[in-house]
């Protein structure tokens, strides 16, 4: 049986005076991975960094639980988002959360693969080394290499872990990139466009490994291939407009959709 | 293809348009590179020589008498360092160039004869008496420098053929001189003194090396002030703070201290930290603070150029691995930003370690015949030191200056070369 890891209540998004995502609530089970598709600006990405908080860097960015007006029949935000994204039953956006120690059990990869400018091994020792997880260094060469065979890099990088993180290849960067995320000891993984700067061959070494990944770790991915949202994810959600407008079991929903824009997009007549 | 008349007329014009375009820029590249090689030149031609000086190789008699020592007393080490100290080292210098050229009776000619050896003789004399090198009662042979005016002679800047009456090198000093050359008592050497010496009102005695310290001084206290708090006033500015009314008025108030004229900073040098704190005069700890005020504003753009230029997705990276933003930009930010800040702040020191007007208004214009040893001793800068000799009627500064130009270019050249290397291994990177 499958238990939900964040449960999202009417969380919205607004860019200053711009609206970017409104009203989604949803549901995101535990070690399973929900894909998340739409068109380009549809609210996907923007929903993913509310999961980690991310959106609080970006200053005109206002995260927020909305309500209906019913005077004026719309939606209306509220002043703050407590209540919005519960994790584990918690609210995420509670004052008393920390939310860089969020961000250490909410781990992100993003859209192009962007190892830090040091060495291979530093790359993925540094979450464990900024969040105490190592005491000695053994612990920590055991955590780099755990974390880099999860990732599916070990055999190939192990015998250069000095060399640069930059020097690998694209795909080889983006899988450096989830073993420096998990060494962090998250329970959930945000993916944001994972594949979209890779080619084909080293993208399916990439969803290879979410199928494994997903066995420890609770896994989001925003994606702009339809086909690879159906490769690889348990549950989709479809976004347009900054709306939630389907959310179903994967097979269910690219095969029987139950709203008519959500088969529009699937069938490739818009978006 | 043809082409009709007009369009091959359309042609030629555009061609010639072309070629007349490029030739002013070629134009404009030779004018300026015409008046830096013109400007290197003079400068080169006119300063070597400063390096070198002329030295008479001259033999002392320090007697007893002279030296005004009873060799039958016994004297405390105190008290004998003490009477060596203060004997009448000119004495014997002039005793010495009498007894180079006996023949020589009038007053007059003794005056000259006496001239002829700079004071820097009595100082290299005194310097051996009390390192024990020459003996008291003994003769003692040694390299002492000549006068400026003899060796501005020796160098070739005075004609010889000019009416006596013109020329501050006497014919008898001539005739003397060339007797000395023909015994081979007279050597040009590299003047290395010249850079730790302090000022002197004896250009052959004047060194830059008081200059050299203060302006040491000068950059290390503009370095440890304008880098710290203007790298701290970067990142806050870049990383933290947010874009509003006020950053903005910050914003352009920054980029207009940048161009503030320097001297105005050197007022409010002079208003504030002498005036009003009483910091102490002509030192290089105001005058350090007078230009990490106007370097500042340099270091802070050029920091903030620096981290704006971090990719976002590094900070994304280290946010999301739950990196506080203070280790995201200890950590991340700064490492990759460091070459950028260097260079600028490189730079800024570079533009502080020309610049004069500052300085002269909060009194390093000064003339300081002594090496600073700290940062609130008096002291010179190098900008400084070229502007009083510059001003000086000697014959011998104009060389002087112009070598004192030359090293402080030099020092430019390193820095700037510094800041180059870096640029280039940021690139690389």
């Amino acid at each position: 049986m499958t238990s939900v890891k964040f449960s999202v209540n009417q969380l919205t998004v607004y860019y200053a005076i711009k609206m970017g995502m409104q009203n989604v609530s949803m549901d995101i089970n535990d070690r399973q991975i929900t894909a998340l598709i739409g068109a380009s600006g549809c609210g996907k990405s923007t929903f993913l960094r509310c999961l980690n908080r991310m959106n609080d860097l970006i200053h005109v960015a206002k995260v927020s639980r909305c309500t209906w007006d019913e005077a004026n029949k719309a939606f209306v935000p509220t002043a703050d988002a407590t209540g919005a994204v519960l994790m584990d039953g918690d609210d995420i956006y509670a004052p008393t959360v920390d939310a860089v120690e969020l961000r250490q059990k909410v781990g992100m990869v993003f859209q192009k693969p962007n190892p830090f400018p040091k060495s291979i091994y530093d790359n993925v020792a540094y979450g464990p080394r900024i969040h105490g997880l190592a005491g000695t260094q053994d612990e920590l060469d055991q955590i780099v290499e755990e974390s880099l065979t999860k990732a599916g890099l070990w055999t190939e990088v192990n015998d250069r872990l000095k060399q640069p993180g930059t020097s690998l290849s694209g795909g080889q960067q983006q899988r450096l990139c989830i073993a420096r995320a998990i060494a962090a000891g998250p329970e959930v993984v945000l993916m944001d466009e994972p594949c979209s700067a890779l080619d084909p061959i080293a993208t399916g070494i990439i969803e290879e490994l979410m199928g494994e990944l997903k066995k420890d770790y609770t896994i989001v991915i925003v994606t702009h291939s339809m086909s690879q949202a159906r490769r690889v994810s348990d549950r989709t959600s479809f976004f347009h407009l900054g709306e939630l407008v389907e959310m179903n079991d994967t097979e269910q929903l690219f095969d029987n959709p139950e709203n008519d824009q959500t088969k529009g997009f699937i069938s490739g007549r818009f978006g | 293809m043809t082409l009709s008349q007009e369009a091959l007329k359309r042609r030629a014009k555009r061609r010639t348009a072309e070629t007349r375009f490029r030739s002013y820029g070629i134009i404009a590249l030779g004018i300026a590179g015409a008046m830096l090689l013109t400007l290197f030149f003079t400068v080169f031609t006119t300063g070597i020589s400063a390096f070198w000086r002329h030295e008479a190789l001259i033999e002392f008699q320090l007697t007893e008498k002279r030296m005004k020592i009873d060799p039958t007393a016994s004297y405390s080490d105190a008290d004998y360092e003490k009477l060596a100290r203060s004997a009448p080292y000119n004495l014997i210098v002039k005793d010495a160039m009498y007894a180079l050229f006996p023949d020589v009776k009038k007053r007059k000619h003794k005056k000259h004869l006496g001239k002829m050896i700079s004071y820097g003789a009595e100082i290299a004399l005194r310097n051996a008496v009390l390192k024990g090198k020459a003996h008291v009662g003994d003769n003692f042979k040694l390299w002492v420098p000549v006068s400026d005016d003899l060796d501005t002679f020796l160098k070739g800047y005075i004609d010889a053929s000019l009416p006596e009456k013109k020329r501050r090198v006497k014919d008898n000093e001539i005739e003397w001189v060339h007797k000395l050359q023909d015994n081979k008592l007279i050597r040009s050497s590299f003047d290395w003194g010249f850079f730790t010496r302090a000022d002197s009102r004896e250009p052959e005695m004047a060194g830059m090396g008081g200059a050299i310290k203060g302006s040491f001084y000068l950059l290390l206290v503009t370095f440890l002030l304008s880098v710290p708090i203007g790298v701290m006033a970067a990142i806050y500015l870049e990383e933290f703070a947010r874009q509003n009314k006020f950053t903005d008025f910050i914003e352009i108030n920054i980029n207009n201290l940048a161009a503030v004229p320097s001297i105005i900073f050197g007022l409010l040098g002079l208003a504030m930290f002498l005036n009003f704190l009483g910091f102490p005069r002509s030192a290089p700890l105001v005058g350090g603070m007078v230009l990490s005020l106007m370097t500042l504003p340099t270091v802070i753009i050029a920091s903030r150029n620096a981290i704006a230029a971090v990719p976002p997705t590094l900070r994304e990276a280290a946010i999301g691995l739950g990196a506080s933003p203070m280790q995201t930009v200890l950590h991340h930010v700064l490492p990759v930003a460091l070459p950028g800040i260097l260079t600028g702040t490189i730079l800024g020191l570079a533009r502080a370690l020309g610049e004069t007007a500052p300085l002269i208004m909060i009194g390093m214009v000064a003339f300081i015949a002594s090496v600073p040893d700290s940062i609130v001793d008096p002291s010179s800068a190098l900008p400084v030191q070229i502007f009083l000799w510059v001003d000086s009627p000697e014959r011998a500064f104009v060389a002087k200056s112009n070598a004192a130009i030359m090293v402080m270019l030099g020092f430019l050249l390193v820095m700037n070369g510094t800041a180059a290397y870096l640029r280039h291994r940021a690139e690389e990177r």
